[in-house]
Parts: C-alpha cells; sequence; structure tokens
C-alpha cells in the first residue's frame, strides 16, 4: 500500500493503485484456500494413517504369539505330553487301518445287496409308496387294497432282513478277523490312556503354579502382602515327574513285541471274502499291516531318543503356525494353533466360488458390452450391480434356508448322481458357501470386466469388422485378448472381495475344523469346512484378551490381512500393465 | 477361394463390363488383373445412386449419385462434417455397426450387387471391401499375427501359405525391408508411418477389390506421408482406391478423379485435373483456392 502514501508526481493526476492485492480472511494463519488444501489433504492422509494403525495393532496383538506358541509347545514336551503322543500315533495308526477293513465290509455288504437284494429294496421301496399313496388318498384304515399293501410291504420287510441275516453270516469268518485284529491293540490303548493321565496330571499342576504366580505377582503390585503369601507355590519338578512316564518303556517293549506277533498271526490268517473281486484289497490289506509292523522299530528309537529337556527352537512356533494341520482349542490335551485347515477351507470355498463366479461374470460383462441391446442394459446392469448391495448376512440366511436345502435335495435327484459328490447329507458344506459367495463376487468381476472391455478402443473393433471379422470372431480373438489383463485384475478382485467374506461362510460353510479330505476328488467340494475369518468371527468373542488363543485369532487376521493386500497389489500391478500396452 | 457368397455379389458383372473375364468360370469374380486397369477406357465398380443417409434423424447425405471406376483412385475432399467419411464407410457398410444409422432412398452397387440387399453378407462383403483407418490401429499382437488375422478368421491355417502371404503383403504394403527381422514384435511397436503400412499391408492380405481410405495419413509426418502416397500409386494397379483426404495437395497427387462435397451433398465429381484446374462450381472453385474449408 506503498503507492497511495506517496505524493503523486504530477498534480491533479492521481495514478491509480495496480490492484493486485486482497485482503484475505485468515483462520489460524491459514487463507481459506489453504484451509480447503489442508481439509483435502488431511482426508486424503486419514486413509495411509489408518492403514499404518490397522498393520500395527494386528502386529502388537498378534506378535506374541509366537512366543506363547513356543512356550506352550516347550511345555507340551517337558510334561511329557509329547512322548505319549508318540505312541499314541502309533495307536492311531491301528485305528486307520481297523476303519479301512469296516470301509471293505461296507463294500462287500453294498455288492451282495445289489446282486440279491436290489430287486427286494426296489419292491419294498414301490410297496411303500403304494400304501403312502392309498393313506394320502383317504383310503379307510380298513380298506382291502390297503391292507393288501400293507401286507407286501411286509412280505417285503421280511425278505429284506433275511438278507441281512444272510449276509452277516457269509461275513461271519470276515467279522471274526477284525474282531480279532481290532483286540490286538487294547493294550497298547490301555498304556496310553495310563500314561496320557500322568501327563495331563503334570501339566495342569503346572499350569495351575504358573495361574497362582500370576495371581501372586498381583497381589504384590497391590502391596497386599498377606495374601500374596498366602499362596503356596508347588514348583513341579518335570524330571522326575516325567520319569515316571518314560519309565514304561520296557513294558512298552515288551507289550509292543506281543502286539506285532499277535497282528502277525492274526493277518496270516486272512479271511476269503464272499465277493471274489474285492480279495485284493485284503490283501492290500495286509500289505499294509505289514508296512504298519515296519515302523514299529523307528517309534521305539524315537522314543529312546526323546529328550524332555530338548530346547523348541523359535521357527518350531511359527511352522506350527503356518504348516499345522490341527486347530484344536480347549482341549484338555493340548492345544493346536495350525492354520493349514482354516487357510485351505478359505481358498477352496473361493475356489468354488471363482468358479462359478468368473463364467457368470465375465460373460455377462462380454454380453452386456459387446453384444446386447441398450434396453437389456438398462436392466440387467443394474440387477447385477445391485446384487452387491444385499447384506450378506441376508444372503447367508438365504444359503441356510433354502439354497443348503435345495442344493441337497437337488443332489439327491437319481438322475444327477454321476456328479461328483452327489448325493451329499451335509446341507451346509463347501459346495453351499461358494455358491453364495460367487453370487458375491460376480459383480465385482462384472464391473470391472466391463470396465476394461469397454476401455478396449473402438478402432480395434472396427479394424477386425472391416477385415470381415464376424461379431463373435471380433469378440473371441480381438477384445477378449485386448482386456485379458483387466479381466484377470478383475478376476483377483473378486477374489479378494470373496476371500474377506465373513458372514456368508460363518453361516453356510459348515464350520467343521479339518482338512477336506481330498482323497475323495472333486466329491470334496461337498465337504463341510471352516474358514480363516469365519473363525475369527465365531471365536473372538469367547475367548479370554490376551490368551494365546486371542492372540492365535489375530494372527489368522494378519494372514487375511496380507493375502489381501497380496493380491490388491497384482491387480493393480496387471492393470497398470493393461494401461502400457495399448498406449 | 471362390465362396458361395463372394460369387453371389459377382454374379450380375456381365451387365457392367463387356472386358471383364468374369464370364469364364475358371477366374476369380473380382478379378485382380482387369485388361481395364491401364486403358483410359475403365469401367464403373461402383454406383451409387440417390442415396440419403441419416443419423438417427439427422440427414448426413443428400441424394448422392456417383459412378466410381475400377482400378482407379478417386478422391473425396470436402470441410469436415461434409459426409465424405460417412459415404466411405457406406461402401463397406462400417455404418452398420453405429445404432439408429438407416438408408432412406437408393443403394449402392458394386459391379450391379445391391451391396444393402437382403442376402447380402456384411461380413462377405467387408472381405472385399477393405478399410483403412485414420488413426493407424494395429491390434495388440505382434506384426505377423496382425497381417495373418484376417486369414485365420477365414480359416486358413496353413503356416506355409500365411507365412507366404505376410511377406507378399509386407512387400506390397512397402514394410519387408524393415520390419523383416522383426515379425514377431508387436505391432504397436512400430512409428506411426509404419503401422500404417501395417494396416495397409493387413488389409491387402485378405486380397480385397477395393480399399477404402479414411484420411490415411492425417496422423503421419510428411515423409510417412509421402511413403503412403507411393505405396497408393503402387497398390492402384491391383486395386480401386477410395480415399477421403483434407489435403487438396494429397488428393491432387494421387487420385485420378476427385468428388468434392459440402453439407452432405455431392457437389462437383471429375476428373482431378478438371476440378483443380477448371472446376465448373463456384463453390468447388473456392474450396479448391483455399477460401474456405
Amino acid at each position: 500500500m506503498q503507492s497511495e502514501t506517496q505524493p503523486s508526481a504530477i498534480a491533479g493526476h492521481q495514478p491509480k493503485a495496480f490492484a493486485v492485492k486482497k485482503a484475505r480472511t485468515r483462520f489460524f494463519g491459514l487463507t481459506l484456500d489453504e484451509c480447503i488444501r489442508v481439509f483435502f489433504g488431511g482426508n486424503a492422509f486419514v486413509a495411509v494413517i489408518v492403514l499404518a494403525l490397522i498393520t500395527f495393532f494386528l502386529f502388537r496383538e498378534g506378535g506374541p504369539f509366537f512366543k506363547m506358541n513356543r512356550d506352550s509347545i516347550r511345555v507340551y514336551r517337558v510334561a511329557g505330553l509329547e512322548y505319549v503322543d508318540i505312541i499314541r500315533q502309533q495307536e492311531q495308526d491301528h485305528t486307520a487301518l481297523t476303519r479301512y477293513l469296516f470301509d471293505i465290509r461296507m463294500k462287500v455288504v453294498k455288492q451282495l445287496r445289489d446282486e440279491r437284494g436290489g430287486l427286494i429294496e426296489a419292491d419294498l421301496k414301490a410297496a411303500r409308496l403304494t400304501v403312502e399313496k392309498l393313506l394320502s388318498n383317504g383310503a379307510a384304515a380298513g380298506a382291502p387294497e390297503l391292507i393288501q399293501a400293507q401286507m407286501r410291504v411286509d412280505e417285503f420287510q421280511k425278505a429284506d432282513s433275511a438278507l441281512t441275516l444272510e449276509i452277516n453270516a457269509s461275513l461271519a469268518a470276515f467279522d471274526k478277523f477284525a474282531e480279532r485284529y481290532g483286540d490286538t491293540v487294547l493294550p497298547v490303548r490301555g498304556l496310553v490312556s495310563d500314561i496320557g493321565e500322568v501327563a495331563t496330571g503334570i501339566k495342569s499342576r503346572y499350569t495351575e503354579n504358573e495361574d497362582y504366580k500370576v495371581a501372586r505377582a498381583q497381589y504384590l503390585a497391590a502391596g497386599k502382602k498377606t495374601e500374596a503369601d498366602a499362596i503356596v507355590l508347588k514348583e513341579i519338578d518335570f524330571k522326575t515327574e516325567v520319569a515316571a512316564i518314560t519309565a514304561i518303556f520296557p513294558t512298552y517293549q515288551q507289550m509292543n513285541q506281543e502286539f506285532a506277533v499277535g497282528l502277525k498271526r492274526v493277518v496270516n490268517d486272512l479271511p476269503i471274502l464272499p465277493v471274489p473281486a474285492l480279495q485284493p484289497r485284503m490283501v492290500r490289506f495286509s500289505e499294509l499291516t505289514d508296512l504298519y509292523l515296519a515302523g514299529f522299530p523307528e517309534t521305539e528309537v524315537r522314543l529312546k531318543a526323546w529328550d524332555q529337556l530338548a530346547p523348541v527352537p523359535w521357527y518350531h512356533a511359527l511352522a506350527g503356525f503356518i504348516f499345522g494341520k490341527q486347530w484344536l482349542t480347549a482341549s484338555f490335551w493340548q492345544d493346536w494353533y495350525g492354520v493349514v485347515p482354516l487357510f485351505v477351507g478359505s481358498l477352496m470355498v473361493s475356489m468354488i466360488a471363482l468358479a462359478i463366479a468368473v463364467p457368470l461374470g465375465v460373460g455377462a460383462a462380454v454380453y452386456i458390452n459387446q453384444i446386447a441391446s441398450s434396453r437389456e442394459q438398462r436392466l440387467i446392469k443394474p440387477a447385477i450391480e445391485f446384487i452387491s448391495a444385499i447384506p450378506s448376512v441376508v444372503l447367508g440366511f438365504f444359503g441356510i434356508a433354502v439354497l443348503g436345502q435345495s442344493l441337497r435335495a437337488l443332489s439327491q435327484v437319481e438322475a444327477l448322481s454321476w456328479i461328483p459328490g452327489f448325493p451329499y447329507s451335509e446341507r451346509l458344506n463347501a459346495l453351499t458357501a461358494g455358491v453364495l459367495l460367487a453370487l458375491i463376487a460376480v459383480p465385482t468381476i462384472f464391473t470391472l470386466a466391463e470396465d476394461a472391455i469397454n476401455n478396449v478402443p473402438r478402432a480395434f473393433k472396427e479394424a477386425s469388422f472391416a477385415l470381415g471379422a464376424s461379431k463373435m470372431q471380433t469378440i473371441i480373438r480381438i477384445i477378449v485378448p485386448a482386456a485379458l489383463s483387466g479381466i484377470i485384475s478383475a478376476v483377483l478382485l473378486g477374489l479378494g472381495r470373496v476371500i474377506g467374506e465373513t458372514m456368508v461362510v460363518l453361516l453356510c460353510a459348515g464350520n467343521r475344523i479339518a482338512i477336506p479330505d481330498f482323497t475323495a476328488g472333486l466329491a470334496v467340494a461337498v465337504q463341510p469346512v471352516h474358514t480363516m475369518t469365519g473363525i475369527i468371527a465365531q471365536e473372538m468373542g469367547e475367548v479370554v484378551r490376551g490368551s494365546i488363543h486371542y492372540r492365535a485369532l489375530f494372527v489368522v487376521g494378519l494372514v487375511l490381512f496380507f493375502i489381501a493386500m497380496l493380491i490388491n497389489f497384482l491387480a493393480q500391478k496387471i492393470v497398470r500393465k493393461y494401461r502400457i500396452s495399448v498406449g | 477361394m471362390v465362396t458361395a457368397k463372394a460369387s453371389a455379389i459377382s454374379h450380375s458383372t456381365s451387365s457392367t463390363s463387356m472386358e471383364t473375364p468374369a464370364s469364364t468360370p475358371t477366374s476369380r469374380p473380382f478379378n485382380l488383373s482387369s485388361p481395364a486397369a491401364d486403358s483410359d477406357q475403365t469401367d464403373t465398380l461402383i454406383e451409387i445412386s440417390d442415396f440419403d443417409f441419416y443419423y438417427g434423424t439427422k440427414q448426413a447425405l443428400f441424394d448422392i449419385n456417383l459412378k466410381l471406376d475400377d482400378k482407379r483412385v478417386t478422391a473425396f475432399i470436402g470441410p469436415s462434417g461434409c459426409g465424405k467419411s460417412t459415404l466411405l464407410r457406406c461402401l463397406n457398410r462400417m455404418n452398420d455397426l453405429i445404432d439408429g444409422t438407416q438408408i432412406k432412398r437408393g443403394g449402392v452397387k458394386i459391379r450391379g450387387v445391391d451391396i444393402y440387399g437382403r442376402e447380402v453378407d456384411s461380413i462377405e462383403l467387408r472381405k472385399r471391401v477393405g478399410m483403412v483407418f485414420q488413426k493407424s490401429n494395429p491390434f495388440p499382437k505382434s506384426i505377423y499375427e496382425n497381417i495373418v488375422y484376417g486369414l485365420r478368421i477365414q480359416g486358413v491355417k496353413s503356416k506355409a501359405r500365411l507365412d507366404e502371404i505376410v511377406e507378399k503383403s509386407l512387400r506390397g504394403a512397402a514394410l519387408w525391408d524393415e520390419v523383416k527381422d522383426r515379425l514377431h514384435e508387436s505391432g504397436l511397436s512400430l512409428s506411426g508411418g509404419q503401422q500404417q503400412r501395417l494396416c495397409i499391408a493387413r488389409t491387402i492380405a485378405v486380397e480385397p477389390e477395393i480399399i477404402l481410405m479414411d484420411e490415411p495419413c492425417s496422423a503421419l509426418d510428411p515423409i510417412a506421408t509421402a511413403k503412403v502416397e507411393e505405396l497408393i500409386h503402387e497398390l492402384k494397379k491391383q486395386f480401386t482406391i477410395i480415399i477421403v483426404t483434407h489435403s487438396m495437395q494429397q488428393a491432387a497427387r494421387c487420385s485420378d478423379k476427385t468428388a468434392f462435397f459440402y453439407m452432405g451433398k455431392l457437389i462437383e465429381y471429375a476428373d482431378t485435373r478438371t476440378i483443380f484446374m477448371n472446376p465448373a462450381n463456384a463453390q468447388t472453385e473456392a474450396y479448391v483456392s483455399g477460401r474456405f474449408g
């Protein structure tokens, strides 16, 4: 404002001020423009801060898990539970063999029934159906045709039970064999049960003592010395206590010898099956038993070499989580936090979902973008996008009430029994959850894939048509390949959406914590599974804050977090590459 | 290679030409080396009559009557929005791809066949009438795959034959020497001028009869433009070329005949020399002398 104060050179001719300055209102020393800038900048940074905070807290809550898991494994070893489990493994392998035997029996029975009983079963079914029909048609209780039908049912029922008796009689030798085979393990089983009790005793006294220690420390911290002194700590001398367990080794050795001899004797005398076609299975069974017996010396070596005080390396805690095949909590014996069953469950459900959602989503995107009339576009596009607006808990409810039921009913249709896994009886399983998740993934895949297809330059399409290509040829050879990276990233983001979905899998996946039995082939899809998201939602509410279980759930959360990051990273990378390639 | 549909297009060729050997049953329906090629006496190949064309309710072309010669280069000139590109795209029915276009009156005949007739398959038509676009648009595939695309969709599988056509087409488009060592690199890795010649090579690989060029040099630098123009001179021995251009020099340099359009109407159509030296119409004169447009 200097110019105003300076006197003008020529009197009467006031030079105009060069008006470029403007008074600005300031807030905290910032002009309005700067305030707006700070506001938007701050909003943008909130995302980064929140992400950093989430990562930090996940690590803070989950990180101590590995130390605790290591401690837990250490106790497992030092209290002798590990020792017992070595013998128990042997016993469980025997049980598995017995199951194999039982499986053979089922096959034999089925075969025999198919051979001779098939007719009776069909007749029985038909007769029962007639009775039902008559009853529903309002036939009176004493109506002659009803009585006749009921008599037929009785007749066939009698024939059926006679057949059962006959089959059982023909399997008498086999049953006897199975019984003797099963009995051989009894002494070992008794031993395991005895020393198992000793081991749990040691462990529970140890945990009790640890709890007392904590309580005592708390009293002391609160300055309550008398109460603290009232708590009597009893340190466990693992060495002497566990000696009681390892002392059984000579007994075990002898028992094992008898067990082996007994098994061999039983197996040498294989029964002849009434179905000759299945006899090779018996031979196979005897081979398996031989293999099992060959493992005995190794078990003994392991028991001898077992060292209660051997240190637990840190990576055991990590490997126990990443490769652990068991997620076993609140057990009387030992808790295991292995993520594999949950991871496999999540992966399986997601793969089922993608197998359904990718063809649907991509196909719909191609159709809407390239083929559909504008009227169809106006109808279908909002419909697909609306699906993503359905709350997933509602979808889950639909899954339980409708989809699970109808899929099971569908699986029991005889004409469809050729589909692997059909028929099945578990209403809630990976398939049910996968189908619903597909519904959730379709809008994501559709929208992004449609975008990708839409971004293919029109010039490609025109060039293709100008060379005499038909619409389908243009779509398949030019448009889809040109949009492929966009479509792949759409699928990846769909996967991210599905793998993070919680409510649907919690409600519909069946929640059985076990690695699905992949020997079943494609039928694995109808087994119930549990997922990483599901387990967090289910168990987080009931765990003690700060316990190993609580922390394990956070580590599962971390795994999910990293999977999601990886998927998003890949998708972005692919999309970026795609942009360059089109130029 | 005589397909059923191609012969359907050509079945009435004899009515328009006395000299074409279409009457001999063994020859191709659209013979590439018509004896008329080098004589002053040329045949009418394309006949556009009373043609009215609409985009939705907006009329883009008004009553066009035009006869285009075989084995000649015809240039369409005129200011932007005059309908020259629209007419060009009508010749291979590319406008079918745009919603709401319609022909209210008249038609286009190629060798006497109405290309908007009910039995005409637009896909077969486009195999006979190729097109090169304003902006070079090679597919995001290798150079080789770009060239053989048109053949692959016709079901040609023989590797030897594809190789042969690739070389022939690239030589035809004067590109062979520049790319022969990198046929399997992306077509997008070429320079703008090379890309445009690749698009021309891709078009001649399917051996069309007519090549439509929609401002093929408007995105190219002068050297690349000169190469394409040179190429057009070569190509006219084999193909009938119709070129839309904004550059009057280009029209003067490459074309035998020129049609001037204005506001959707054909104003004047004559030998290029006549149009530029001695136009009959005042508007044409104003345009070619650069007074508007």
